[in-house]
């Protein structure tokens, strides 16, 4: 069947090119470990599936990116309705007290946790943009993926820059291993 | 892609990753579990009307008079109107294509208007259509036992506060989900 075999071709494809960013988004969108296996799981399930309808209107990437957020998202707004969480826009993150810098940003580890804290903290379309922006996306795939537009983008990645500043004043500390799946 | 990544965006993706891999069996495995689980929900939601159906047959079969009768088949054609309206309802939830056609703002906003727009107003699809068997009910406890009015006046004062309460708790969450919409309009113009 050859609309199955192109579906299984564009999977194994994103799996492999997009595969370690999708395992950064699960993270960011859900800290328990055992949901974020089940979170990552529904991800690629969602993703084998979205591609029986994929029109090539868009890049794969912007496809794989928007499957994925909406996805996360979703479970998102699902765990908020069971556990009551409240969540923040990037304005409200701006007025954050500094980070402990000196001590948070010596210890990689220590760095990496306090960003998915903040990360966690944001509503799903700021934390949409924030995340693309740190995988180092363009604001145009940023504006592409989230549906904002690019004015509304550059000004997102203006703030986020602000508060990534100021919470990382002296940045991460430059030593410890690359990752084992880099794209 | 940006030429230099900040430090920032450096560790955030040198972080270490488990490498995580699906086979395309496992996959499939998977997809098939989810589409079951939804045929199974159908199944039972049909289940549940028709039992509900039957036991009104049955009442309707062993009525006292045509009144009752005519009240039970009112309320048989109304739970069959609600099912319909409820299986359309939820099959209109998103499929994931669609979330791969559409940018996070779109998704979200659809979502939250579909979801929306199923509850703000229950009384067409939902209320309304069981009125009727009340009223042919009313007329028929009434001709069954005249001058009996105190328990039929004491149910349709529990019905019409329930109906109220239904109205009045979907019309708050469809409130609640008109302000996360305007909250991603403000979101999308910059606000």
């Amino acid at each position: 069947m050859a609309v199955a075999s192109e579906q299984d071709e564009l999977y194994q494809e994103a799996a492999q090119t997009h595969g370690a960013a999708l395992e950064r988004l699960a993270r960011a969108y859900e800290a328990d470990a055992e949901l974020r296996r089940d979170l990552l799981q529904e991800i690629h399930v969602a993703l084998w599936r979205s591609f029986s309808g994929f029109d090539r209107r868009c890049s794969l990437r912007t496809w794989i990116y928007r499957v994925a957020h909406n996805v996360a998202a979703s479970h998102v707004l699902r765990e908020r309705r069971a556990h009551a969480q409240t969540l923040v826009g990037l304005e409200e993150l701006e007025q954050l007290p500094d980070a402990n810098s000196g001590q948070a940003a010596a210890d990689r580890s220590h760095a990496l946790n306090r960003l998915l804290e903040l990360i966690q903290r944001l509503k799903p379309l700021d934390r949409n943009v924030i995340l693309a922006y740190l995988e180092g996306m363009d604001a145009a795939s940023i504006a592409e993926i989230s549906g904002l537009s690019s004015g509304n983008v550059a000004t997102k990645i203006h703030r986020i820059k602000q508060v990534l500043a100021r919470q990382f004043q002296h940045g991460p500390a430059p030593t410890g291993p690359a990752g084992e799946a880099h794209d | 892609m940006t030429e230099h990544p900040n430090p920032v965006q450096e560790l955030w993706q040198s972080q270490p990753v488990e490498g995580t891999k699906m086979s395309l069996e496992e996959i499939r495995r998977r997809a098939g579990k989810f589409e079951r689980r939804i045929i199974w929900r159908n199944r039972r939601e049909t289940l549940a009307c028709l039992l509900t159906c039957v036991m009104f047959a049955y009442f309707m079969v062993g009525a006292p008079s045509l009144w009752f009768r005519i009240s039970y088949a009112l309320f048989i054609a109304a739970m069959i109107w609600v099912a319909i309206q409820l299986h359309r309802k939820a099959s209109a939830r998103s499929l994931p294509a669609e979330m791969g056609a559409y940018g996070a703002l779109q998704f979200f906003r659809g979502e939250l208007e579909r979801q929306r727009d199923s509850i703000r107003n229950v009384w067409p699809w939902y209320l309304v259509p069981t009125i009727p068997g009340y009223i042919v009910l009313n007329i028929a406890w009434v001709t069954a036992r005249p001058g009996h009015w105190l328990p039929v006046v004491g149910f349709d004062v529990f019905v019409i506060a329930l109906f109220i309460g239904i109205w009045k708790l979907n019309l708050w969450g469809s409130r609640c989900l008109q302000r996360k919409i305007d909250e991603l309009n403000a979101a999308a113009n910059g606000l």
